[in-house]
């Protein structure tokens, strides 16, 4: 993909064109000339993505919350280095994955034992127990609780390699290409991660299928 | 005809599970086994995207605009920070080397060196090899013998409290007094040899290893 020039995707805010209709690359660019408009919408764009985003990684909303905003710290205060080879969500992505996986390992040294999954696998990753319950709820919102929380446990039972990528691909959609820039893994990898964590996910969620 | 195989992969990456190629489709419509994988993939897939999204609250921008200014506030003293822990550095660095310099240059060593005259010395002739369970008798430390300065291995200068101490205490300047030490046994051997003895706290006894063949000494210590 073609370097984009910076200075030349320079706009100014204010002018004929609206915040609303710049490419992230322009708000980038104007970011980096201190635009604080620029960088609101920025945040307003990807605000609801990275959080949703990192939620579905660690399981934890207000800490989620939290990683979200010190994403967009960080994009602002790294805007002069940004370079732009790739897409900005790409990007942001990065940033928002590290920050989630960080957050995973400091959890796993704190060594804390959910009561879903007190059992580990080879990996030291967290084994879930989630035996399956046959028993018919009646409330249709308890149904679709009880789904979500099953899905977000499952997520979370996954091994760390496979769940940035699953969570990308199935949650937040991106391409095959854009997940091997965000993880900086090749391809190949991205998809063999995905379809084994697929297949994990196949057998924990199969009540629900 | 693909193979399974293949045709699995291609389930796997399709961007829509609900739209896959022809040839997919083709293969599907004559495999259950792929077939049944493909509606697998699917609700599995439906069920991981379908799930709620969670949003930002109402206050992330507030919170976010917060955390920024506390940012800006700090990094706009970011030259003081990174220029004082330079300096610091800077600062734990010359001490180090100068702690080795003057390591290296014998300014710390108590290492004494060999005398090469044999000056005579108070020491404990053949010290039994079986200890007595007589008392020996007491002997004054005023009636050990001191011992000429000039022997001792060591020059004046590094020790200048000594000489104030033995002008004051009607000692000859250059003469070495049993406080200065303590006693020495020699186990085995009878020589003339100068021991310098290092400076030791009140109550301490110094240990000394005697090489008697060789005929050097050397502090390895101090017993209280």
């Amino acid at each position: 993909m073609a370097a984009v020039t910076h200075q030349a995707q320079a706009i100014e805010l204010g002018g004929s064109r609206s915040v609303e209709a710049a490419s992230d690359h322009e708000l980038l660019a104007a970011i980096r000339d201190g635009d604080e408009v620029a960088f609101q919408e920025i945040v307003r764009r990807y605000r609801n993505p990275i959080t949703n985003f990192v939620y579905r990684m660690i399981d934890d909303y207000d800490r989620s919350v939290e990683l979200a905003q010190e994403t967009f710290i960080r994009v602002y205060t790294s805007a002069s280095r940004y370079q732009a080879n790739y897409s900005f969500s790409t990007y942001i992505y990065r940033i928002a994955t590290n920050l989630a996986i960080s957050e995973l390992r400091r959890r796993k040294r704190r060594k804390t034992i959910s009561l879903f999954s007190p059992f580990t696998n080879d990996d030291g990753d967290a084994v879930e127990i989630d035996p399956p319950d046959l028993n018919t709820l009646q409330d249709e919102t308890m149904i679709e609780n009880e789904r979500r929380r099953a899905v977000a446990r499952a997520i979370t039972s996954l091994p760390q390699k496979y769940r940035a990528a699953i969570v990308l691909r199935d949650v937040e959609g991106l391409s095959y290409d854009q997940i091997a820039q965000t993880l900086n893994l090749s391809e190949g990898t991205v998809k063999s991660r995905i379809n084994r964590a697929r297949n994990l996910l196949k057998e924990k969620l199969s009540a629900y299928i | 005809m693909n193979g399974c195989k293949y045709i699995r992969e291609r389930i796997d990456e399709a961007d829509n599970p609900n739209l896959l190629p022809f040839e997919v489709a083709e293969h599907i419509a004559e495999c259950q086994d792929c077939g049944r994988f493909a509606v697998e993939r699917s609700g599995l897939r439906a069920l991981l995207s379908g799930g709620t999204r969670v949003n930002a609250p109402v206050n992330f921008d507030a919170m976010l605009n917060a955390r920024l200014a506390e940012v800006k506030s700090r990094s706009s003293f970011w030259w003081l920070g990174s220029v004082g822990y330079a300096r610091i550095a800077t600062a734990t660095a010359a001490v180090v080397v100068m702690v080795f310099a003057a390591q290296f240059s014998g300014l710390f060593s108590t290492k004494t060196a060999v005398p090469t005259s044999e000056p005579p010395i108070a020491l404990v002739p053949d010290a039994p090899t079986h200890v007595p369970s007589v008392r020996p008798p007491e002997v004054s430390i005023a009636s050990v013998p001191v011992v000429p300065r000039s022997n001792r291995g060591y020059t004046n200068a590094a020790r200048p409290r000594r000489d104030a101490m033995a002008a004051s205490a009607s000692v000859p300047i250059g003469y070495f007094t049993a406080e200065d030490g303590g006693v020495v046994l020699v186990r085995g051997r009878n020589g003339d040899i100068d021991v310098p003895v290092p400076t030791v706290s009140v109550g301490a006894q110094p240990l000394l290893y005697v090489s008697a063949g060789q005929r050097t000494v050397r502090n390895v210590g101090s017993s209280f």
